[in-house]
């Protein structure tokens, strides 16, 4: 059979999503955060149905109610612990380690949550990963790789990458995973080089810079040089981030997607840190000048440009992928009343 | 009948099947090559518009059409008598709506600041008992203890004296009775202060700075004014808002708590709560027996020394409590005029 190369496009514009954000946004506001679930689920519907495979789109069709009562979790769990760390220090550190220990099974549960929520041509997606490999995948390895001084992490990665991707499935047809841990090896090696080289020389002009400036100053302003220093040191941090994130987020997604499978299919990410790098940084600009109101416009660029550079690499026909048994089981409804969604990245 | 492209996906394989759809006195009708479906309009869930992305028909056997030509689709269903876009998606597609929602919402965030926030934080603080904002107090004055605050170098005589003063003071209010914190601390100066829970700290300098017990009093009066209304606690729930909206809007939750004793201290109160303050400690005062001009005498004390050590710079961040305040001026003369003859 032969592969045949089919690229995802992006339809969505930043002006028809920021009427949506603004909108959104609003609502949000005037309800104290409680429509914030229905924002999420109208921001992924917007995404999903203007990401373009093969003539047609992918949905999103998560109940906002489950998001909300994840969010509702989350957000309790997060001032529990904020506010018993504060005043009962032992209390919150006991809280501190209940989180830990339940979010390992949290973070399947939404794994689940999401993957059965996405749907292409009508067939959902799923993920089947199981809650001990969970705990695997998000504690022990964690845990591992922070005690061997992130020696392990890429091989950590791998191994987080390898449980959520060679869990998944669509329809009935399972995902796979086949990068190696030498190939997370070498995009972290590479990322660190460049991290110790963009960072080392500005950290060592910026400290020539600083030791005349600082001699030049009497002594009773040293503490405004201390200041303007630590500013800089802020706006180096900064500017590094925006050098070394590109690199290392366009080499991930290739690396990660170059080494997926689905049945007999594969995918192609070709990003360019180059490319990232200018999307990032402009973005970047475009949001601090605009106090964040460029922030719609800058999710559409960055969402266009990352599925835009990917394609699926299809072995023969499209059509014959057929719906997975859980999916005619949760038809009804039945199961999706006890799911929910837990998202921490607010 | 007017009918339009669309795809049909049947829910249980990937095959996209082209169809024409239309509706017809309440029926939804699918036509392609080898397919002929009518399905009740009634029984279809139809997505809401996103700007223009294709819209779904949801049918209830797990099957689903994409619509992609909307004009044409909200014709058909207004032509079946069905509202063609929700409220949100009208109010998504239109530029003077998203200008609108734009506007409101720096409204809602400007009103929520000024008058929403304030209220909460009083409603807020008035449920939160003085035992329980304490663990704030203790919590708040280790860390100073750390740092900007040292132990007293007063005598224990002394120090019990003004104890028992402070606590005559209180007698008969509904306030808590934690005992007075004297501390040392060159980098605060004469000053003294509320915490969240209560207790109230003052520095050896204001001490050594009254001429006599009433003007120490007279500060100690109008701290516990603060006391008595929350006005810690309050300025405290308001900052933490303030800094969590904050962090929310920059994208670091991690500093949230980390910044509430810094704000404690460097956020000056309002005009407003000075004032309560001040006439909480002249009732006070009255009450017993001390002329409420001593409180007027102290803080024009405190006024010139904080101006002594900062001439230019008045605005030195821990100053601001009582150096910086811009109507101090003001607060000396009305607590003058509203009490004469006292002196």
């Amino acid at each position: 059979m032969e592969q045949q190369e089919q690229r995802l496009s992006f339809t969505g514009s930043g002006s028809e999503y920021f009427r949506i954000w603004i909108v959104n946004l609003f609502l949000t506001i005037i309800t104290l955060g409680i429509y914030s679930a229905w924002a999420k689920v109208r921001r992924l519907q917007y995404f999903h149905r203007n990401t373009i495979l093969n003539d047609s789109s992918f949905d999103y069709h998560a109940d906002p109610k489950a998001i909300l009562k994840g969010r509702i979790i989350a957000v309790g769990m997060l001032l529990t612990y904020n506010v018993t760390i504060k005043t009962m220090p032992m209390v919150g550190l006991g809280i501190g380690l209940v989180i830990a220990l339940v979010m390992p099974w949290l973070l399947v549960k939404s794994l689940r949550f999401r993957l059965y929520n996405t749907s292409y041509r009508g067939l959902r997606f799923g993920f089947d990963g199981s809650t001990a490999g969970g705990y695997v995948n998000f504690l022990l390895l964690p845990i591992l790789s922070a005690v061997t001084v992130f020696l392990l992490a890429p091989f950590a990665h791998q191994r987080t990458k390898a449980f959520q991707h060679g869990n998944s499935r669509f329809g009935q047809t399972n995902f796979g995973f086949d990068a190696s841990a030498g190939a997370f090896y070498k995009v972290y090696i590479l990322g660190l080089l460049l991290l110790l080289l963009v960072g080392g020389t500005l950290g060592y002009a910026g400290y020539t810079v600083f030791k005349d400036f600082a001699a030049l100053q009497p002594k009773a302003q040293h503490g405004m040089a201390f200041f303007t220093f630590i500013l800089a040191f802020y706006a180096a941090f900064i500017f590094v981030g925006l050098l070394v994130v590109p690199y290392f987020m366009s080499r991930l997604q290739n690396l990660v997607w170059n080494g997926t499978t689905l049945g007999a299919h594969r995918f192609s990410s070709t990003l360019s840190a180059r490319g990232l790098l200018w999307i990032i940084v402009t973005n970047f600009i475009g949001i601090i000048l605009t106090f964040g109101l460029f922030k719609p416009f800058a999710d559409v660029r960055l969402a266009r440009y990352r599925i835009e550079h990917m394609s699926l690499l299809a072995e023969g026909d499209m059509e014959s992928f057929i719906a997975g048994e859980q999916q005619q089981e949760t038809a009804t409804g039945t199961e999706t009343a006890e799911m929910f969604d837990v998202d921490f990245s607010f | 009948m007017a009918s339009i492209p669309a795809d049909y996906y049947d829910g249980r394989s990937a095959r996209r099947v082209p169809v024409s759809l239309s509706i017809e006195g309440g029926w939804l009708m699918l036509k392609g090559a080898e397919l002929e479906l009518e399905i009740p309009f009634s029984s279809v869930r139809v997505s809401e518009k996103l700007g223009s992305a294709p819209r779904q028909l949801h049918l209830a056997d797990g099957g689903h059409c994409a619509v992609s030509d909307h004009a044409a689709f909200e014709a058909l269903l207004q032509g079946a008598g069905v509202r063609p876009r929700s409220l949100v998606s009208r109010l998504e597609g239109y530029w003077h709506y998203a200008v609108g929602a734009l506007l409101l919402s720096i409204a809602c965030v400007v009103a929520g600041f000024i008058w929403g926030l304030p209220w909460a934080a009083e409603v807020a603080a008035d449920r939160i008992p003085y035992s329980t904002a304490h663990i704030i107090d203790q919590h708040v004055l280790s860390t100073f203890d750390q740092g900007m605050l040292q132990p007293s170098k007063l005598s224990p005589e002394r120090q019990r004296e003004l104890q028992q003063r402070f606590d005559t003071l209180r007698a008969g209010r509904d306030l808590p009775d934690y005992p007075l914190q004297f501390r040392n601390s060159p980098a605060i100066g004469a000053n003294a202060f509320a915490l969240p829970g209560g207790t109230v700290v003052v520095t050896d300098a204001l001490v050594q700075l009254a001429d006599n017990d009433e003007e120490i009093l007279g500060v100690l009066a109008h701290e516990l004014g603060h006391v008595s209304e929350r006005h810690p606690l309050r300025q405290l729930l308001q900052g933490s808002v303030v800094a969590l909206a904050m962090t929310w809007y920059v994208g670091d939750i991690s500093s949230l708590l980390a910044a509430a004793p810094t704000l404690l201290l460097q956020t000056s109160y309002s005009r407003n709560f000075e004032r309560r303050a001040d006439r909480f400690a002249a009732d006070m005062l009255r009450s017993k027996g001390i002329p409420p001009t001593r409180l007027a005498d102290m803080l024009e004390k405190l006024e010139q020394t904080h101006r002594k050590a900062h001439p230019q710079q008045q605005a030195a961040s821990v100053d601001k409590y009582f150096a910086t305040h811009p109507d101090t001026a003001e607060r000396i003369r009305s607590l003058r005029e509203n009490n004469p003859g006292a002196q």
